[in-house]
């Protein structure tokens, strides 16, 4: 019984003791042993439980005691050395901070993004139900087809895996009774949007359903910003009320300070309410679609199950209903996580950001242990009599790790504020990529990703320069004068650390330059107009007002004539839309896309029929943006209602389907049969989606057939933005009531329209630049040192008849060899990484040898340059002065 | 002079820190004799574990209070294991100090008439 709980308290005992520092047991385990057995020895001889219960207790609560006492002790004491070691260098200390703070800060401010867009879950109750439902036309290439009211009943009332389904369409209204005619946001929602995603009203109620049944009383819910903003958080506002689309609409609530999905609005109305949605042909036509649907999946249903249940509806569907789903188009549907859709356009470049930041991290890192390893050269000595004075080696590990962590401490919380100032900026750039973009703040959890970036970054440099120096400790004391074999090996060290600098900067700068000759090429693409001097202004035609066609043509008549007289006004012309529209550019082409057929081509079984987007236009849109005719005649004001139908195509429809014939005179119908377009012109290919869209199929209508008078179009003789105010005035005298917004120049258009790839390439650039400039420094800081600690051999060799000539090329062609050692493994992890930013590129190949080999010669440069000044110290060495020095 | 203001960082000891130096005051000892001279002398009221002793060891010693001896008794006697330490100057003056100090708490508890109040409850 003895014999076996001896051996088994001594091991408990030992394990007890491991809590103390290594020092200390070093010092004290076995004596502590002895003692500890001693007392047990005394038990046993007293006999007892409550004896040997006690000692254990005490023994316990000692050690319990002791241990976090010592180790306090210890990590104070290594606190208090390390801010005097750091007062004692206060350049070395502030580049090091520095230094990290840049790589830790850049960490942090993408992070901040990354976990509010990518990690964080909608800030919705169960957000992880909500899904996102998309028809679909897989052999038209469409991905995301809108919904019918006819549709969404079916699959509101045949899903079987959905707790919720609701629909979403946004609209421009404008509201009369509140100052002037003022265009609002309007999201028209299904009486259940809020209640599903789970949103309260800050004030008074959301929809009911009897609020959906057409005819129902017209009732808005405002946004909490447009209520705020525009009406001063008016506590009475609820019962206020307002004229929109000739009707009185009473505000029934207001929402809270919650981010709007899929669009940001001024007011939300229900479905009865929006003229269009409520109008007979949106009701009853299968084939008009408009709307978005969401839905939310009942509890224990994954989004597998439900995309299945759609998809399964959607067959139904094409089997019912053959004329609206044709074989050739084929449709189906699908579910896919509401978070993933929201931030689908994001993730790529976000990534992408992600690994940047981390690189330059790591370079910091790799920057700073170099530092540090410098410093300890001259440290060497005392930490050497330290470790001769008694001082454990990992007693000095931890004594380094500890200095690496307040320094990296130091850094995390400057990058905290650099993170901190950069999140308007980044924010806004976010915001061009994800709607969740308003949700990027600081919290606890990026705080936390900081500490741990900061922790990480310590142990990183830290345990690299302390591994190193522990190695040699011995032999320097033995040396005396800096020894040359631990100096050599620590060389190869702080080389290893540069070329792995260079190899970072390397991919970084890849990056970088990548995205730049991406975005070169990109304007350099001939978008196909002439962006210049050309203005755009959304104009909303009230639609109560303008109930016949007669009245809207004679009213766009009016405008263009009286756009035209205003001095300054070259041409004018009227659109439902314009090339570089941001809201083209969010829609994409299949927001403006239908399929048709041509006369006397007959599609053999399976074959998809051709695709194309539509633009209505009037006569002078192509003068206007110089868009080049290419064949036949442009419109003429004879092309409207009363003449045959017309329409004009681009080059690329006639690519695609008339390759060596001429169009003109051929017939195309994009309902059946039933009206047929006569082709009378071809004009030139339009980048109208974004430059880095290849041009596609279009067909352009007369206005005068096709009302839609959107979008005002106006070439200037002047600088186009000085005369919005005039032109506005035009607008207001032809219909006061008209709300004018959204006032673009083509060129701002389609300099926003690169905001993206521009933004995305500006911050890789200054990633890039900063590592460059850590590495550059760090190659002229370590070849300083090398010449530093050769002068003497240097000396000789100067003595011994090398030309100063021999020297410079010597030191320049070690500095040279990192570069190219580092460049070398640079190229390797490029190219393995092109999988992410492939996506992002344009026209170029992510191993496009000419910024490969521009960087390489970037890099080259920088190298030399950082080592010529040391070069040129050796090659001027005394051999007298330096062989009396040592 | 000197010595007072010496010792007086280091006052009040703890009592563990003043027995240990109380149970040195008339020679070496191995920690384990320490811990018992302790236990005895306080009537088991100062009860020292392993931990809690070879804690105020290490720090008495790094203050310079005690010492390691050098000197080892007679072989045979001796544990391999055990080292001696010893009461340094500095440590007596530190531990006199500790004694002056409560010899002079102790005075004017007395000039109070501390002792004569009865135990509030």
């Amino acid at each position: 019984m003895e014999k076996q709980t001896l051996p088994f308290s001594q091991k408990l005992f030992r394990a007890l003791v491991r809590l103390l520092p290594f020092d200390f047991r070093t010092n004290y385990q076995g004596e502590m042993e002895g003692v500890f057995q001693e007392q047990q020895r005394e038990v046993e001889e007293r006999g007892g439980l409550l004896g040997a219960l006690k000692l254990w207790k005490e023994t316990i609560v000692g050690i319990f005691t002791t241990a976090p006492r010592e180790h306090w002790q210890i990590l104070t004491s290594d606190c208090g050395y390390a801010f005097r070691m750091m007062r004692k260098n206060p350049g070395f200390t502030a580049i090091a901070i520095l230094t990290l703070a840049l790589g830790i800060g850049a960490n942090t401010s993408i992070f901040s993004v990354v976990h509010a867009v990518l990690l964080r879950s909608l800030p919705y109750p169960q957000a992880n139900q909500l899904i996102f439902i998309r028809q679909q036309e897989k052999k038209l290439g469409i991905e995301d087809l809108s919904f019918s009211v006819k549709e969404i009943d079916d699959y509101r009332s045949q899903n079987r895996t959905l707790s919720g389904l609701v629909e979403y369409h946004a609209m421009s209204f404008t509201l009369f009774g509140h100052g002037d005619p003022e265009r609002v946001r309007t999201g028209v929602v299904s009486s259940n949007y809020f209640d599903m995603f789970g949103v309260q009203p800050l004030l008074g109620r959301t929809f009911l359903p009897e609020d959906d049944k057409l005819g129902a009383p017209p009732v808005l819910v405002l946004s909490y910003e447009y209520w705020k903003n525009d009406f001063g958080s008016d506590s009475g506002i609820v019962g206020k009320t307002f004229e929109m689309n000739d009707k009185v609409h009473t505000v029934v609530g207001v929402l809270p300070p919650v981010p709007q999905y899929p669009n940001e609005n001024d007011v939300y109305m229900p479905t009865s309410a929006c003229p269009f949605r409520s109008s007979k042909a949106h009701l009853h036509n299968r084939d008009m679609r408009m709307m978005e649907v969401f839905g939310r999946l009942k509890p224990g249903v994954t989004v597998t199950q439900a995309s299945a249940d759609v998809s399964a509806i959607a067959a139904g569907l094409k089997a019912s209903y053959p004329k609206s789903y044709p074989e050739n188009v084929g449709f189906t549907s699908v579910a896919a996580p509401l978070q993933e859709e929201l931030t689908r356009g994001a993730r790529p470049t976000l990534l992408l950001l992600l690994a940047a930041a981390a690189f330059v991290l790591l370079i910091a890192c790799a920057n700073v242990a170099n530092l540090t390893l410098s410093r300890m050269a001259k440290r060497e000595r005392e930490l050497a009599v330290r470790s001769a004075l008694g001082a454990g080696r990992s007693r000095l590990l931890r004594q380094l790790l500890t200095e690496s962590f307040l320094m990296a401490l130091a850094g995390g919380l400057l990058g905290l504020v650099l993170a901190y100032g950069s999140l308007e900026l980044i924010t806004d750039f976010v915001g061009r990529l994800t709607p969740r973009a308003r949700e990027i703040h600081i919290d606890s959890g990026v705080l936390l990703f900081t500490l741990a970036a900061a922790l990480g970054t310590s142990i990183l440099f830290g345990t690299l320069s302390a591994l190193f120096s522990r190695s040699n400790l011995a032999s320097s004391l033995k040396e005396g004068t800096a020894g040359a074999g631990t100096a050599r090996q620590q060389n190869r060290m702080r080389s290893a650390l540069i070329v792995c600098q260079i190899a970072f900067s390397f991919m970084l700068l890849i990056g970088a330059g990548l995205m730049l000759r991406s975005l070169i090429k990109m304007q350099q693409v001939n978008a196909g107009i002439v962006p210049q001097r050309v203005l755009a202004l959304r104009t909303t035609f009230t639609w109560s007002k303008y109930t016949s066609d007669d009245k809207t043509r004679v009213a766009i008549q009016q405008l263009l004539d009286r756009v035209q007289s205003e001095p300054g006004v070259l041409v004018a012309a009227v659109s439902n839309r314009y090339p570089f529209e941001p809201e083209i550019i969010t829609g994409g082409p299949e927001s403006v896309s239908f399929s048709f057929q041509v006369e006397g081509r007959t599609l053999e079984p399976g074959q998809s029929p051709p695709v194309s987007t539509f633009a209505a236009v009037s006569p002078d849109y192509f003068k206007a943006l110089g868009i080049p005719l290419k064949e036949g005649r442009l419109f003429a004001e004879s092309d409207n209602e009363k003449g045959p139908i017309v329409v004009i195509i681009n080059e690329a429809m006639k690519r695609q389907l008339w390759p060596n014939e001429s169009p003109i005179g051929k017939r195309v119908s994009n309902d059946g049969g039933e009206h047929w377009g006569t082709i009378v012109g071809i004009v030139g290919d339009v980048r109208e989606f974004g430059l880095e869209h290849p041009p596609i199929p279009e067909i352009y209508a007369p206005q005068k057939l096709n009302l839609s008078p959107g979008v005002l179009i106006v070439r200037t003789a002047v600088e186009p933005r000085s005369m919005a105010k005039a032109l506005t005035r035009a607008v207001h005298d032809v219909d006061s009531q008209m709300a004018v917004s959204h006032i673009l120049s083509l060129e701002q258009a389609r300099y926003e329209s690169m905001a993206s790839p521009r933004v995305t390439a500006s911050l890789l650039g200054i990633f890039a630049g900063l590592a460059l400039a850590i590495a550059t420094a760090g190659i002229g800081g370590i070849m300083a040192l090398m010449v530093s600690q050769r002068v003497r051999e240097i000396g000789i060799r100067i003595a011994l008849g090398a030309r100063p000539g021999n020297i410079l090329q010597m030191v320049l062609g070690q500095g040279m060899l990192l570069a190219v050692l580092g460049i070398g493994i640079g190229i390797a992890g490029a190219v393995g990484l092109t999988g992410l930013v492939k996506s992002l590129l344009f026209e170029v190949p992510p191993t496009d040898v000419v910024t490969f080999s521009g960087v390489g010669l970037t890099l080259l440069a920088a190298a030399a340059l950082a080592s010529y000044l040391p070069a040129r110290r050796a090659a001027a060495v005394d051999p007298n002065v330096a062989l009396r020095a040592e | 002079m000197t010595k007072k203001r010496e010792t007086e960082p280091f006052l009040p000891l703890t009592p563990a820190m003043f027995h240990i130096l109380l149970a040195l005051a008339d020679g070496e000892k191995h920690g384990y004799a320490i811990l018992k001279e302790v236990a005895r002398r306080t009537e088991d009221k100062v009860r020292l574990s392993a931990g809690t002793l070879y804690g105020n060891l290490a720090r008495l010693e790094n203050a310079g209070l005690i010492a390691e001896s050098s000197r080892r008794p007679e072989v045979g006697l001796d544990d391999e294991r055990r080292r001696y330490y010893l009461l340094t100057e500095f440590g007596r003056d530190v531990a006199v100090a500790e004694a002056e100090r409560m010899e002079e708490a102790l005075g004017q508890a007395r000039a109070k008439k501390l002792f004569r109040k009865p135990k509030l409850a």
